[in-house]
Formats: structure tokens, C-alpha cells, sequence
């Protein structure tokens, strides 16, 4: 247990300071020319980038990449440590684990979209909400961060599948949200004119709509598998494929706002600002779903 | 709205100048509202809204509770608008009603279309439409008519399009096209709304849930499967730290007298027979059976502990040195008395006031069987008897609560749901696209108009749509 523990600490670490370096990068100096208002070309952005901020933005890039590799080893050591105590290896089976993971799909989301879109100014959002679910996590009680045993209904191979799917899918809503925070961001600053060297490493706003509305058609197929999976579950372990337990009824809500967000999409005015309002509100529900569910409300999924 | 931005604009009919009332124009504005996005968010957001009520509000709870969380009023407007049963209410229902017309009408109205383009493509188009496409260009390239069709098509096939293309006298007509499973998909999943939610009535009207609390070693007779069910044995295992792992229940299917099938069912194994299916769902103690109870034995005269006996259940017991037979006859956990019919019962299932009914038999003279409370050991007295009894410990019988349940709709559900799934999945990472080019020859070399659309993905499409017209300036550079 301890040396998941100190695995998991160690991410947290290593995320903050990826965090800090992301940040860092935003501020860093860069050529007056760079400087250049909405509207200027990302690729070949890295050649106008100032050398001292290239270079935060690599040792950014390589901390996250670090700090990913040890949350993987952090959830592989948890995973040997529950085959010893609790059947199962599923390192997603308590809250503790379920927000590690989720981090863990976030900073593996945002470093695949690093390597593809080469945009280093999403790293200070996106990677600090990894940064903030793995640290929520590793403020929670430590009877929560341990590996006991499950309990009779959740020993099952559903687990593995039901769980780890619905936990990606809000790791990739998170992503929307991360971008519809940096959305507005940009927004705001190109709407006051700001000239501000803060701005000048964000990509253009349509970039920015349109990476947060992709990770949304990405988490929303998700999301309805992971409900399925779910469904497929309670019918084995419950006796209903549906009960209406407030877990499943908010991930049905979570993925009903997401829906009505996608068909938005098909209309006119629904891109941009209010799309990114609504992803950041899109978000906070998923957020509620995810713990709020757990704490406030009771239910069949009430386990930890 | 860009579901109408993938219709040929030109075939559109005109708008008619003065609307009439007819029942055409009508039943036309009809399926226009039913299939229209708008009321698809409205309805999206609108179910979710609701949906929170059931979860802030405990559902189906007794009367009481309520009044005492909430009050008698709020309770009175909770009944009026069913918020103790939201999911069942008669609106909530019709809304979810109401989504499924949403989406047939949508797949009414717009899979025609999406059908056709699967099917047969229109290549000729005019020029006009090419040009009053959204993504349109025109690019001038200093070549011939044949090499930059040939050029073209190979360019489209690489990326993956259908291409078709049209020799017209003068000129050439090319059409592209890609990922109608795009919208396929779409459709797919407005039809799966449907498709769950009738086999979720098919499920509650034709199927049932039962709860039963079964007791090892007893048969229990199915009605609705019309045969017997034994259970065998129950058991709990327990983890290291004693915590639960599992809970067991051997069940064995008594068909017409014969035994068809016995099975070890757990929570997520279950039994099922002849569609219907047995849960390991609860257990918990009995509450009119003890496996053993531990009675002291005392001296009334000198209130001493003559001796202790642990009395199994319905078995007589001897203490010989003292001349007594004993033995429990009945055990309630929560002791009731009906006066009426003058019997003994439980009031719950809580072990709230345990009692045992022992059979005592003492220096064969003494004949009684009186109640003997946990909690109060001093409120029954034989009086011919030398001896007091008093109930010091018992270990109630387990039960084993099944769940017994038929659902004749989960197929149409599970149908309904890999619909959804993949339905969704193909219209999120697939559109559909349509280009035509029109290559008329010019002075020097040809001129190409393209045109483009797309249902969704604008940006992508836009995208693309500048790399093909950079493209097909590099066309002119090359040697003919």
C-alpha cells in the first residue's frame, strides 16, 4: 500500500510542477513579433517562440510526460497490491483510485494533443485540471486512499470495463472544460485588446472551439457505452438494468447536457462563447456526478 | 441550422408567396416542429432538469418521512406532481414520449435524403450550384481538361473518397464524396431512443420483480414459471479482514417434480430458468427461526446460575442432573401480541425485542412453554417451577433474499443500446462530405469551380476544403 501511496504522491508533485513550468511558459519573454494579435498562425509558432520560453515549454512537456509515467506505475503498483488483498486488480475501485485514473486519462488526453497540435498553452489548463482531480484525491482521508477489499457487488470483471470507460469519458469532458476556460480567456483578452505577451502563445479562438467541442464527441460516445456497460452490470448484479439509483440518473443528466450540446452544435451561434460557457457548465456537472453523487447523495453506488 | 445546409439548395422549392392553410402546409409544419433540433435541446435539457428531482428527492418512501423532512404541505404539492415516483409520472413519461416522436420524425424527414446519397449521387449539377455552395472556389490551372480530372479523381481516391465523374460536352463534372456512415450513424441513434424505450415497456408490462426471503433447506413454489425452487444451502464467505466477500446460495430447480438444475448463485452470478432470473440479492437473520439459543438455568430460591445449555431448535434437550427437558419451540425478533386471534408475531424484521417460546419440562410434573424475553428476563414466572430461565444468547437463521425477475424487453434494450453505441461513435468521428467540381475549359487551360458541404465539422471541412484548392493550384505547377 505504501508504495502506491508514495507513487501517487510523487504524480502529484510532478503534475504541479509541470503545472507551474505551463504557467511559466505563458509568462516567459518572447520576441516583440510574436506578439502578433488573433489570428497568427500555430505552425510555425515555435520558430518566433523566444529560446527561454521553447525551453520551458520542453521541460514542461517532459515533467507531464514524467509525471504520466509515474501515475501509470503508481496505478500498476496499486493494481498488484488490490490482486493481493481484494480480487481484483481494477485500480479504479474506490474514489481515491477513480480520481487518480481520471487524471491520468486527462494528462494522456492532453499529451497526445500536445504531440498533434503542438499547442503548449493548453498545457496550463488542461494539465491543471489533472493536477487539481489528483490532488483532491490525495486530500481525501487516507481510509479512503487505501486498498480494501470490495465489497460483494462490485467483485465482478464488469469493473474492469464499466468503470475505466465512464472515468475516460469524464476525463475528456474535463478536457472540454479545461478548453472553454481558456476559451474565454483568449476571448476576453482579444476583446479588450489586449496586448498582453500572455496571449500571444494561445492558439485562435476557433483552434480552442473546436479541440474543445472534438473532446466532447469523443467523451460523449463514451459516456452512453460506459451507462450500457452499466446497465449490462445491474442486471447481472442487481436484478434491473435500470433502477434509477442517482448515480446513473446523473450520468444519464450528465450525458443528456451533452447531447442537447451536440445538437447545438448543428445550429447556427452555438460555437464560441456560449459553447464554451457551456462546456465549463457541462463540466461542473460532471464534477457533481462524479463526487457530489458520492457525498451528498445516497444510492446502490454509494460504496466508498 | 445546418441540418438543412446538406440539402441541394436546388432542390429546394421556392417559398411560396402567400401561405395557404391547407392541411399539406400543415402536416408540412408539423413534422418540421416535431423533427426540428430545437425541441430536441429543448427536450434533452428539460429531461435532465427533471431527472434531478428522483435524486434529491428520496422516491417512494412512506408518507411519514415526508411530512416529517418537508412538512404536510410541501408534501401535499410533492403528491400533486408525483415528485415521490418522478419517473413514473404520467409527464415525465410523455416526455420521454416525446423524444422518441422527435427523433422518428427527424429520421422521417431527413433519412430519405441520406438514403439517396447512399444509393445514387447527382453528379451534373449546374454551375450555379457549385458556386453558391458554402466552401466554394475557383482556380484557374494551365492545363488540360483530362489531365486535371485525372488528377483530381486520383487526389480524391488517395484521401479516401468515392469519386464519380461526368463528361459533359465541354466539361467535366467530378463528385466526392465521403463518410455517409456519418450520418447513418446519426440516424441509428434517433431510431435506438425508440427501440430502448419499447423494450422498456415491453419489460414493465410484461415482466415482473419479486423479492423473496428464502430459508436453507426450504421449497418455494414459482407461480408465474410455474415450477419449485429448493435452496440448498446458504453461506457468507468472509476476506481476510472479516469483512464480506461473497454470499452464496445453492438453488435447485424442481421442474414437474424432477430436479432440472442446481446452481451456486452470488451477487453478479445469477440463476436463470426458463427466462427467469435469480439473485443473489440480500441476506440478513430470520426473524421466526434461531439456529441455537443459549438459555441460563437459575435457582429461584438462590438466584444463582445453576447451569448454561445452548438449545438447538426444535430439539429437546435433557439436563439430566437437574431433571429438566427443554427445548424452543418459536422464536420472534420483535415481539407482538394479537389479542384478537390470541397468536404471537413479529412486528418487523428487526431483532428489536427478541423472544424465545421454550417448551419446559421439569421433573416430568411440570408442563409449561412461556416466553422468555432477551431484554426484560424477569417478565415471565412458572410459578410450580424451581427454576427461572433467562435467554443470554442467540444466533438467529440466515435468510437469503432473492430477487426473482423477468424481463421479456432487455433484448430489445441491449438491441436498442449497441444501436445508441455505435450509432453515436460513427456520427462522432465521421462526417459526411460532398464536393463538386465543375472543370470548364478557359483560354489558358481550364478553370475549376469546387463546391463542398458538410453536415457538421464545418471547421474541419474548411479546413480541408483550403488544402484541396492549395492543392489544386500546385496542379498548374506541374508538367503536363
Amino acid at each position: 500500500m505504501v508504495r502506491s501511496l508514495f507513487l501517487f504522491d510523487m504524480t502529484f508533485w510532478l503534475y504541479l510542477a509541470a503545472l507551474t513550468l505551463y504557467i511559466a511558459y505563458l509568462f516567459a519573454r518572447r520576441p516583440a513579433m510574436a506578439l502578433a494579435p488573433a489570428g497568427h498562425s500555430t505552425d510555425n509558432f515555435d520558430e518566433r517562440d523566444g529560446a527561454w520560453a521553447t525551453q520551458l515549454g520542453q521541460i514542461a512537456t517532459l515533467i507531464t510526460v514524467f509525471g504520466w509515467i509515474v501515475n501509470t506505475g503508481a496505478l500498476f503498483t496499486r493494481a498488484f497490491e488490490r490482486m493481493q488483498t481484494s480480487g481484483t486488480f481494477a485500480p479504479w475501485s474506490n474514489q481515491f483510485e477513480a480520481m487518480a485514473y481520471v487524471s491520468w486519462a486527462i494528462i494522456l488526453g492532453y499529451v497526445l494533443l500536445e504531440l498533434r497540435y503542438k499547442i503548449k498553452a493548453i498545457g496550463a489548463f488542461v494539465v491543471g485540471i489533472g493536477f487539481i482531480a489528483m490532488g483532491a484525491a490525495s486530500l481525501l482521508p487516507y481510509r479512503y486512499q487505501t486498498a480494501e477489499p470490495l465489497v460483494p457487488a462490485l467483485n465482478s470483471y464488469w469493473i474492469y470495463i464499466h468503470v475505466s470507460i465512464t472515468l475516460t469519458s469524464y476525463a475528456a469532458f474535463a478536457m472540454a472544460g479545461g478548453l472553454g476556460v481558456m476559451y474565454l480567456f483568449k476571448e476576453r483578452a482579444e476583446r479588450r485588446g489586449s496586448t498582453s505577451r500572455f496571449y500571444a502563445a494561445f492558439p485562435d479562438l476557433e483552434t480552442i472551439d473546436e479541440l474543445g467541442y472534438k473532446a466532447i464527441t469523443v467523451g460523449f460516445p463514451l459516456l452512453a457505452f460506459g451507462i450500457i456497460l452499466g446497465a449490462m452490470w445491474a442486471n447481472y448484479a442487481w436484478g434491473g438494468y435500470w433502477s434509477w439509483d442517482p448515480k446513473e440518473t446523473w450520468s444519464l443528466i450528465v450525458w443528456l447536457i451533452y447531447g442537447a450540446y451536440i445538437h447545438a452544435r448543428m445550429t447556427r451561434g452555438w460555437e464560441g462563447h456560449r459553447a464554451a460557457v457551456y462546456a465549463i457548465f457541462g463540466f461542473l456537472m460532471v464534477v457533481f456526478c462524479f463526487w457530489g453523487v458520492n457525498f451528498l447523495l445516497s444510492g446502490l453506488h454509494a460504496y466508498a | 441550422m445546418n441540418g438543412q445546409s446538406d440539402a441541394i439548395p436546388e432542390q429546394q422549392s421556392p417559398r411560396s408567396p402567400a401561405p395557404r392553410l391547407g392541411w399539406e402546409e400543415f402536416s408540412r409544419e408539423l413534422v418540421e416542429f416535431f423533427a426540428s433540433i430545437k425541441l430536441a435541446m429543448f427536450l434533452f435539457l428539460f429531461i435532465a432538469i427533471t431527472a434531478t428531482i428522483g435524486t434529491v428527492i428520496q422516491q417512494n418512501e412512506r408518507p411519514e418521512s415526508y411530512i416529517q423532512e418537508y412538512g404536510e404541505n410541501t408534501y401535499r404539492w410533492f403528491l400533486r406532481l408525483g415528485f415521490i415516483d418522478v419517473y413514473h409520472t404520467w409527464w415525465f413519461t410523455s416526455l420521454l414520449g416525446l423524444l422518441c416522436v422527435n427523433s422518428l420524425t427527424c429520421f422521417y424527414k431527413r433519412f430519405p435524403g441520406v438514403w439517396r446519397s447512399m444509393k445514387q449521387d447527382r453528379v451534373s449539377v449546374s454551375l450555379d450550384f457549385v458556386k453558391g455552395m458554402k466552401q466554394q472556389a475557383e482556380v484557374s490551372i494551365a492545363s488540360s481538361k483530362e489531365v486535371v480530372s485525372q488528377q483530381l479523381a486520383q487526389h480524391f481516391i488517395e484521401k479516401g473518397y468515392k469519386v464519380l465523374a461526368k463528361n459533359d460536352p465541354g466539361e467535366v463534372t467530378i463528385y466526392a464524396t465521403k463518410g455517409v456512415l456519418g450520418r447513418v450513424g446519426a440516424h441509428m441513434a434517433h431510431l435506438s431512443a425508440t427501440v430502448i424505450i419499447v423494450g422498456g415497456l415491453i419489460g414493465t408490462y410484461y415482466g415482473f420483480q419479486e423479492f423473496g426471503v428464502c430459508l436453507e433447506g426450504q421449497t418455494y413454489h414459482i407461480p408465474r414459471g410455474n415450477f419449485d425452487i429448493k435452496v440448498d444451502k446458504f453461506w457468507i464467505d468472509y476476506h481476510e479482514n472479516g469483512s464480506v466477500k461473497s454470499y452464496n446460495s445453492t438453488l435447485t430447480v424442481i421442474d414437474g417434480g424432477k430436479s432440472a438444475v442446481t446452481k451456486t448463485i452470488s451477487v453478479n452470478d445469477p440463476l436463470v430458468y426458463k427466462g427467469i432470473w435469480f439473485y443473489q440479492s440480500s441476506y440478513g437473520d430470520s426473524w421466526d427461526q434461531v439456529e441455537v439459543a443459549r438459555v441460563n438455568i437459575k435457582d429461584k430460591a438462590t438466584d444463582k446460575v445453576l447451569k448454561t445449555v445452548d438449545l438447538e431448535w426444535h430439539k429437546e434437550q435433557a439436563v439430566a442432573d437437574l431433571d429438566l427437558k427443554l427445548s424452543i419451540t418459536d422464536f420472534v425478533a420483535d415481539f407482538a401480541f394479537n389479542s384478537t386471534e390470541k397468536k404471537v408475531f413479529s412486528k418487523t424484521v428487526e431483532h428489536a425485542n427478541p423472544a424465545i417460546r421454550l417448551a419446559v419440562n421439569e421433573r416430568n410434573s411440570v408442563q409449561s412453554t412461556p416466553w422468555v424475553f432477551y431484554q426484560f428476563p424477569d417478565l415471565f414466572d412458572i410459578k410450580e417451577s424451581k427454576y427461572q430461565f433467562e435467554l443470554v444468547a442467540y444466533k438467529p437463521k440466515k435468510f437469503t433474499g432473492l430477487q426473482i425477475a423477468k424481463n421479456p424487453g432487455i433484448n430489445i434494450v441491449w438491441t436498442g443500446s449497441t444501436m445508441i453505441v455505435v450509432g453515436i461513435t460513427l456520427s462522432s468521428f465521421i462526417f459526411h462530405r460532398r464536393i463538386w467540381m465543375k472543370i470548364v475549359p478557359a483560354p489558358e487551360g481550364v478553370t475549376v469551380y469546387v463546391g463542398g458541404t458538410t453536415h457538421k465539422s464545418q471547421i474541419d471541412f474548411q479546413r480541408e476544403f483550403r488544402k484541396l484548392t492549395d492543392k489544386l493550384r500546385t496542379f498548374s505547377a506541374s508538367p503536363v
